[in-house]
């Protein structure tokens, strides 16, 4: 019985995943025939705008959606677990403000020093952005790991990862306040999250670095399985509870760096998905929430992506706003559940 | 022989101890109950027993080792704690409650193996909640959950077992329920047993080695009934003439 639903979900994940990946394929802001796209993937060397449109655009977006829900829904689930929060999130960690810090710096100093908007650096002005909100997430990363390699207590390590999110965002609106106009837009176009940042250039580079830390969360399965007794019973049972919380924070903050870089800070994914996965499974074991927490970040990242790029929308709609549209409610049904 | 034993032990927090001088141990099979007011010292020796504060001074053997050189996964297979907290994920199964006990045991992603499905089948039998292995920790009962901790203590499967508080927030019969298992643990899966309670009737009926801790009072351990005999029991209990003499009768009952 246990099995069969462990079997069933598994798979209707992945066929759900596989429909969503053909249907971002296949539908997107500028409306193609199916037969055409067929074609092109057929025959991909043809050099066309739809080709363009499919190779460089749609299929770039889609293996980055692929790749960063699980990687945020992942480190939601980390974060829940070493917190034993139900709310706890990446963003907890201050990792996501951090990368905003960092982005704010870049902007406002281009503003300050050229006295032009970044935009117009065209190319550079993307890699500079995602490197620096890869930079601030990291430095926050390591602030946050001095800390936990003193403190104990997981509510002080809460309470400090929150603080050091309002911080970052406190200097990072002020920077704003002194920007040039045309900045503060790409500041908040970067706010509103994107699965088409990465592209295909920077593609290869993306995957690897997602995968390397998708990877290591398999070795953190039974000490978090152990951590849900309890901080007091783990550490009876032999789990270095300082060192197990930085490696829970080196790879949850690693892998939210890494997204928050490419894509901007995108809320909800890390909160709502190990909850749908918890509830979906009816389990706590690590080895089996880790990876269909994965699986169900992925589909949740398809889902919103064909959302945000429905025919009529452009191409603008913010990832954000689908993924709150979506999440929220998740969020209180567990609430209502869980204090039944 | 004895299993811990310690040796002019002070306890408390930043330097400053709690309580000094500490000499006491405790051998396979005993039973030893820990008595004292809240606030005492009772929850800061058990910290100290389970390495998770370092003792002020003094020292702490376990099984002929000092305490502080033992590591974690070491320690883990030496002393098992049942603590007043408890899990509270929604999906937890008291199997797995009780597999976690196998923690030290296992490898790297924590597979079970025969002699820890073993462990952990013969834990449940002992404490008497097989039919409840499949179900929710958090649907239990809080006798009921007290039991699947005590089964995660006895399949981590260590000489020493320490118990905080085990009969808070229990019924009567529960509670007599739990120290018969206890005593069960001593005499028959010969255990060192150590714990923490404030249900006086009763453990001074179970029991047959009492530690006192009281504040500005200095630490007294010995048989139950010479502690009661000599008037100690009420004196670090405070009790009047007539508690006195209700125990009394309550316990010839």
């Amino acid at each position: 019985m246990k099995s069969r639903r462990i079997t069933i979900g598994i798979t209707g994940t992945i066929i759900f995943g596989a429909i969503l990946f053909a249907l971002n394929l296949f539908v997107g802001s500028v409306m193609v025939p199916a037969e055409d796209i067929l074609k092109v993937l057929l025959h991909p060397a043809e050099d066309t705008t739809l080709s363009v449109i499919i190779f460089n655009y749609r299929i770039p977006q889609i293996l980055t959606a692929v790749l960063a829900g699980p990687a945020l829904a992942v480190a939601g689930l980390l974060m829940q677990t070493l917190f034993r929060n139900p709310l706890a999130d990446p963003s907890m960690l201050g990792i996501s403000s951090g990368a905003g810090l960092g982005v704010g710096i870049v902007i406002l100093l281009t503003g300050a020093v050229s006295d032009t908007a970044v935009s117009a650096f065209g190319w550079w002005s993307t890699v500079g952005v995602s490197l620096a909100a890869f930079t601030g997430a990291v430095l926050v990363l390591f602030v946050m790991l001095a800390f936990s390699s003193r403190i104990k207590n997981m509510t002080t390590l809460i309470i400090i990862g929150l603080m050091i999110a309002y911080l970052a965002s406190s200097v990072t609106d002020i920077l704003k306040f002194f920007s040039l106009k045309e900045d503060i837009h790409a500041f908040v176009i970067w706010g509103m999250g994107s699965f088409s940042g990465v592209g295909a250039s920077k593609m290869p580079f993306f995957a690897l670095s997602v995968v390397l830390g998708l990877a290591a969360t398999v070795f953190l399965s039974k000490n978090l399985n152990i951590l849900l007794l309890g901080e007091m019973y783990a550490e009876n049972l032999g789990v270095n509870i300082k060192r197990n919380s930085i490696a829970v924070i080196l790879v949850s903050g690693y892998l939210t760096a890494i997204v928050t870089a490419y894509c901007g800070p995108i809320a909800f994914i890390g909160l709502a998905m190990p909850h749908i996965a918890r509830f979906l499974f009816k389990t706590s074991d690590h080895r089996l929430l880790i990876p269909t927490t994965m699986l169900i970040g992925m589909d949740m990242a398809l889902f919103c992506n064909l959302i945000a790029r429905m025919p009529g929308f452009d191409g603008n709609l913010p990832v954000n706003a689908i993924t709150a549209l979506i999440g929220a409610p998740v969020v209180i049904a567990v609430i209502m559940k869980s204090k039944k | 022989m004895d299993i811990l034993k310690t040796t002019s032990l002070s306890i408390g927090y930043n330097n400053s101890a709690i309580v000094s001088d500490i000499n006491v141990s405790l051998g396979e099979g005993d039973i030893v109950a820990l008595i004292g007011p809240n606030g005492a010292g009772k929850s800061t020796l058990f910290k100290t027993f389970s390495a998770h504060i370092k003792p002020i001074a003094g020292r702490i053997e376990l099984s002929g080792k000092d305490l502080l050189t033992y590591s974690p996964k070491e320690l883990a297979k030496q002393l098992g704690i049942v603590l007043t907290e408890r899990p509270d994920d929604m999906f937890l199964k008291v199997f797995d409650v009780v597999a976690s006990g196998r923690y030290p045991y296992t490898g790297m992603f924590g597979a079970l193996d025969e002699k820890d499905g073993q462990a952990i089948q013969s834990s449940l039998e002992l404490v008497g909640i097989s039919r409840l292995k499949d179900r929710f920790f958090n649907t239990l009962s809080d006798g009921e959950k007290q039991k699947v901790m005590i089964a995660k203590a006895i399949a981590q499967n260590t000489p020493v077992v320490m118990l905080d508080e085990p009969t808070a927030f229990l019924d009567y019969p529960s509670k007599i329920e739990l120290f018969s298992l206890l005593e069960r643990l001593a005499k028959e899966q010969k255990k060192a047993v150590l714990f923490s309670s404030h249900d006086l009737e009763l453990l001074l009926r179970f029991t047959d080695c009492l530690w006192m801790i009281a504040k500005d009072m200095p630490f007294v351990s010995g048989k139950s009934s010479d502690l009661l005999k000599n008037g100690a029991v009420q004196q670090y209990f405070r009790l009047n003439d007539r508690d006195n003499q209700r125990l009394s009768e309550a316990l010839a009952q």
